[in-house]
């Protein structure tokens, strides 16, 4: 019995994404759109808490807002004018993938993120 | 064809379609002075719990509101009473949809090639169709109601009326939609290149150094662009810089041709782009290279330089 315990804690452990804060760079690509965008994330975890801020590069950063880091899963917005960007990731071998929905007054549209570890 | 034809034909009313769809969030009685926009971004501020101001969108008529960009939706405000009339969260609407299935049939990638290849079709199809009525040179309809003849003629009349309108209407859609590739082609018959705007980043400020207001910064941005009338200011909270966006009445190049961007704090201009300065071969691409939907969304999307002309011979036609 303790042993499954173990084996099933180690298993939630490896799943979970552990300290997220840090730089993060990598890029989404809208669907239906012709290229990447790229992006960069400086996270501050606390708890399950998540602030810091995003955007294409180190020069243009957006405030994160309402974000959580629940097991593997990263959740945040940034709004960057008329666009508000909602991520959904999660933790995948050292990286963060998911899906990105953008929004805007009159437009609904998605895209895949990929980030890794930046230097 | 039919579907970008309605498609397009709504697009081009879409700024009069959607006030229509919100008069009472859009229309207003204008009275008295313009508050400033720190106090019109207050007023919007306290309505919605304290959220903080991203952007402010001033009207550019004095019977439309002015609208206020905050994270939970965009806030439309009387810039002559400071009335907050009500607010628009973010997501799809009638409208969005109608741009979806003109840039893309609403199929994503798939719909978006079938839309490229459309105008390829069309234009292949006028040039044949000229090419058949060339050793005719049919202009009048003489074929009496209910025969062939008179669907024969109408089909030459029509068709060699609309040759030219329909042209123009598919080479630009082409163009559109294989920006990428006709770009270079664009760029090399205009004889320019592609104007490169570069963004220093402003130096840490002074501890306890205040920021400027919305205000000032409109101010100093207009110093730069006489004449020119801001209808976007962006708060450095919310990517580190003021950036103002002026439309100058003068200039038939819209996007964001006109942008000011400065330090916060000083004042000073971190970068700066003149729809007049831009090459010809960015004029014909409306100043792309500073356009934030072409940032997120790339080139084959509507725009508004190459797109306006494409939408205003569609409804002449």
């Amino acid at each position: 019995m303790k042993r499954a315990i173990t084996v099933v804690l180690l298993l939630t452990m490896h799943a979970m994404a552990g300290d997220v804060t840090g730089k993060w760079s990598g890029a989404f690509k809208v669907d239906g759109a012709d290229h990447d965008v790229p992006q960069l994330f400086i996270f501050k975890q606390d708890g399950n808490k998540l602030s810091g801020s995003g955007g294409p590069d180190q020069s243009e950063q957006y405030p994160i807002e309402d974000g959580r880091v629940d097991g593997d899963r990263v959740r945040f917005q940034i709004t960057t004018g008329e666009w508000k960007f909602t991520y959904s990731l999660k933790a995948v071998d050292a990286k963060l993938a998911g899906d990105l929905e953008l929004k805007s007054v009159d437009n609904r549209r998605t895209a895949k993120v990929n980030l890794s570890r930046a230097q | 064809m039919v579907i970008l034809g309605l498609t397009g034909s709504i697009m081009e009313f879409e700024p009069e379609l959607d006030r229509l769809l919100h008069p009472e969030l859009s229309y207003i009685t204008p009275e008295g002075r313009v508050l400033p926009l720190s106090e019109i971004g207050d007023a919007a501020s306290r309505r919605f719990s304290g959220e903080p101001v991203v952007a402010y969108l001033p009207s550019l008529s004095p019977n439309l509101s002015s609208q206020v960009v905050l994270p939970s939706g965009i806030a439309y405000v009387n810039q002559h009473t400071g009335e907050v009339l009500g607010m628009r969260t973010r997501g799809q609407t009638f409208l969005g949809y109608v741009r979806e299935l003109h840039v893309r049939l609403a199929g994503g990638n798939f719909g978006r090639n079938i839309v490229k290849l459309s105008g390829i079709a069309m234009l292949f199809s006028l040039a044949s169709g000229l090419y058949l009525w060339w050793p005719i040179k049919q202009v009048t309809i003489r074929g009496k109601w209910g025969t062939k003849r008179l669907w024969f003629d109408l089909h030459n009349a029509v068709g060699i009326f609309s040759l030219l309108p329909l042209a123009i209407l598919a080479a630009t859609g082409t163009i559109i939609g294989f920006e990428n590739q006709v770009g270079p082609l664009i760029y090399k018959l205009t004889r320019s290149s592609p104007i490169h705007i570069t963004r220093s980043t402003p130096p840490e400020p002074a501890p306890g150094a205040a920021a400027m207001t919305p205000d000032e910064a409109v101010a100093i941005a207009r110093t730069h662009m006489p004449g020119a009338i801001p209808y976007r200011v962006q708060m450095p909270k919310y990517g580190g810089l003021y950036v103002v966006a002026l439309l100058n009445p003068r200039e038939r190049v819209a996007g964001d041709g006109n942008v000011v961007a400065l330090d916060p704090y000083s004042g000073h201009v971190v970068s700066l782009s003149r729809s007049s300065d831009l090459s010809r071969g960015d004029r014909i691409f409306g100043g792309k290279r500073s356009n934030s939907y072409r940032k997120y969304f790339g080139n084959a999307e509507p725009d508004r330089s190459l797109a306006s002309k494409h939408n205003g011979i569609r409804s002449s036609v």
